[in-house]
């Protein structure tokens, strides 16, 4: 009789065993970057303030924008008649907000061409052009007042950045 | 090379040289200058809808609700007249007494109307506030304009700018809001003239307010010094982008310019941090607000040519009790602005021309609403409602009154070719085609 119940109890946890100690499968995905522009002459439509705001902050703080705050700064922008003038400013104020994801300028300094075509990259979303990068990198080495901000602030404020 | 040619080729270059910061957009070598009957234009768009009884006529509450007895004049900075002898609920509160018995001191020696030139009865083209906007600002009927575009017809900052050569930080609009398109003012859509021409503009409310506290007092101040490397790195990826003209969304200042902007707005949260912004005593709201900071851009820019928009007075919709409070209040802004001008910004002290119209009228007839008196509202959209007037005042500008009750005279079209003959392009604006035909300088007029 204890003979049978054990050869029962032993084929329970064999098929106990069995069934709960599947191997987990791994998968993972990700995400190849590309480059969405070939070339500046694809941005046609402009972009509008929310996404304009919504972008700019998402590129330099990497996390959204809070809804209250984009709201604000819309009606902000809308009521200055120089927008370029108005998102100068937005963009200092952004330069003093903690939580800032931008390089340094030591990283600018001593890779000047990589940092080039990442800003490019971040900004335009294409890869710069021969006269682009050579424009840049004989900019910056050549002014030492030339700062990551404004670098950025040129970028953010430029009539392409305001297109896709 | 020889003689000849060298003395011509250096000749004409240093010609061109010399002449050549002169040229105007417009393709003239020299703006008119010869008629310009004074140097700063100010106008006030008066403020949202005002009917006659109650403003020009002197009623008060006798045409309106039917209290007799009750005529008198609450708008003492604008108009001769003595304040009605039951003087309630427009003035200031006096602790114990009925609510608003207290008119607010005249803030001007003499009355506006009194100074200048006055057109007591003249006919607006719009009952509506947007299209009576477009019409003190661009001198057309405005007949097709919709909301939430910019004026279909030139701006009078788009012909000084054109064709009197002003810089962008010398045209100035400041709304008292965001709604209703507002903002859209400071500019047309027409491709000859359009944003490259357009004004500079605030929304004061808005910008200086608390929305604009939070999103820009924070900002880095940098020096030109340091703006330099962005602005020349700027200028390289926009030319490399090369913006077609009908796709530009602003206005465009110089690099100088837009850095004095820049510097204007931080400043003016650290003086208001201090408490160092004059504004109107007796009154609140958006458009002393909006005042308030026309006075600062005027001190700060000394602009030629600054129009700014006012619109409490529209409460009128539905609580008459706050329209003749609102109409008082806009009359001592006005009152507290000419003299702000007079008294603390020499440079445009006795060299200014104030111009104050309202866009449209109101109604004859009341709506059904009632208010806290159990007075009647009233809208705008019959005849009476094309009924308005204009004052100007200032360097040049005859004491004269000309046209009343029974005999209008002039249109609210007639504000841009005035403004246009006061700055010498009188003939540019006329003969745009883009104004009404019926258009002339109140200067014409008379």
């Amino acid at each position: 009789m204890i003979m049978r119940n054990f050869k029962y109890i032993f084929i329970c946890y064999i098929i106990i065993c069995t069934c709960s100690c599947k191997r987990k499968v791994e998968v993972s995905y990700g995400v190849n970057s590309v480059d969405v522009y070939d070339s500046k002459a694809q941005k046609i439509k402009p972009k509008n303030e929310a996404e304009y705001i919504s972008i700019l902050y998402t590129n330099l703080f990497q996390s959204p924008i809070s809804p209250s705050i984009l709201y604000q700064t819309q009606n902000v922008l809308y009521s200055i008649g120089d927008q370029s003038a108005a998102k100068e400013m937005l963009l200092s104020n952004y330069f003093n907000l903690p939580g800032l994801n931008i390089p340094s300028n030591d990283y600018m300094r001593n890779n000047t061409e990589a940092f080039i075509i990442e800003t490019y990259k971040r900004f335009m979303l294409r890869q710069p052009n021969q006269s682009e990068i050579y424009f840049f990198k004989k900019y910056i080495e050549e002014n030492s007042e030339a700062t990551v901000e404004m670098v950025y602030t040129a970028f953010a404020a430029s009539d392409e950045y305001g297109f896709y | 090379m020889k003689r000849k040619e060298f003395i011509k080729k250096t000749s004409l270059l240093v010609g061109g040289g010399v002449l050549s910061p002169y040229i105007l957009p417009s393709g003239r070598l020299f703006a008119k200058t010869g008629t310009e009957k004074a140097s700063h234009v100010v106008l006030i768009m008066f403020a949202g809808g005002v009917r006659q009884q109650e403003s020009v006529l002197g009623r008060y509450l006798e045409d309106s609700q039917g209290v007799s007895g009750a005529a008198g004049n609450i708008m003492p900075n604008l108009f001769d007249g003595a304040p009605p002898n039951k003087k309630v609920v427009y003035g200031l509160d006096v602790p114990g007494e009925v609510k608003g018995t207290d008119p607010i001191p005249m803030m001007v020696s003499s009355p506006l109307s009194k100074e200048g030139l006055f057109f007591p009865e003249v006919r607006a083209q719009s009952a509506g506030h947007y299209v009576g906007l477009n019409t003190l600002l661009t001198g057309s009927t405005a007949t097709t304009q919709g909301l939430k575009v910019r004026p279909r017809n030139p701006t009078i900052f788009e012909y000084l700018r054109k064709h009197r050569g002003f810089s962008a930080s010398e045209c100035w609009f400041l709304g008292n809001g965001i709604g209703n398109s507002t903002p859209l003012l400071n500019s047309s859509d027409v491709l000859d003239y359009g944003l490259q021409y357009g004004a500079n503009l605030f929304i004061p409310p808005v910008t200086f307010g608390s929305q604009g506290k939070a999103i820009l007092s924070n900002g880095k101040a940098y020096t030109q010094q340091e703006l330099r490397p962005m602005y020349d790195m700027k200028s390289f990826l926009d030319q490399s982008f090369d913006l077609e003209k009908s796709l530009q969304n602003s206005i465009v200042n110089s690099d100088w310019e837009k850095t004095k902007i820049k510097e204007f707005i931080r400043n003016t949260f650290v003086k208001q941090q201090l408490g160092q912004i004059p504004s109107p005593p007796n009154a609140g709201g958006s458009d002393a607000i909006t005042a308030t900071y026309a006075a600062e851009v005027m001190k700060e820019f000394k602009p030629r040519m600054m129009a700014l928009n006012m619109s409490q007075v529209d409460g009128c919709h539905s609580n008459f009790t706050g329209y003749l409070r609102s109409l008082h209040r806009a009359d001592h802004i006005v009152g507290w602005l000419h003299e702000y001008v007079k008294n603390n910004i020499p440079e445009m002290a006795d060299n200014t021309i104030f111009i104050i119209a309202p866009e449209c009228g109101r109604n004859q007839n009341p709506n059904p609403i009632i208010d806290e008196n159990d007075w009647f509202a009233y809208d705008h959209s019959d005849w009476n409602a094309l009924r308005v007037w204009s004052v100007m005042v200032g360097k040049n500008v005859p004491k004269m009154k000309v046209g009343n009750e029974s005999n209008p005279t002039g249109r609210l079209t007639d504000i841009v070719p005035t403004i246009a003959d006061i700055f010498g392009i009188y003939d540019e604006v006329k003969s745009s085609s883009y104004i009404d035909p019926l258009a002339t300088s109140q200067f014409m007029r008379i």
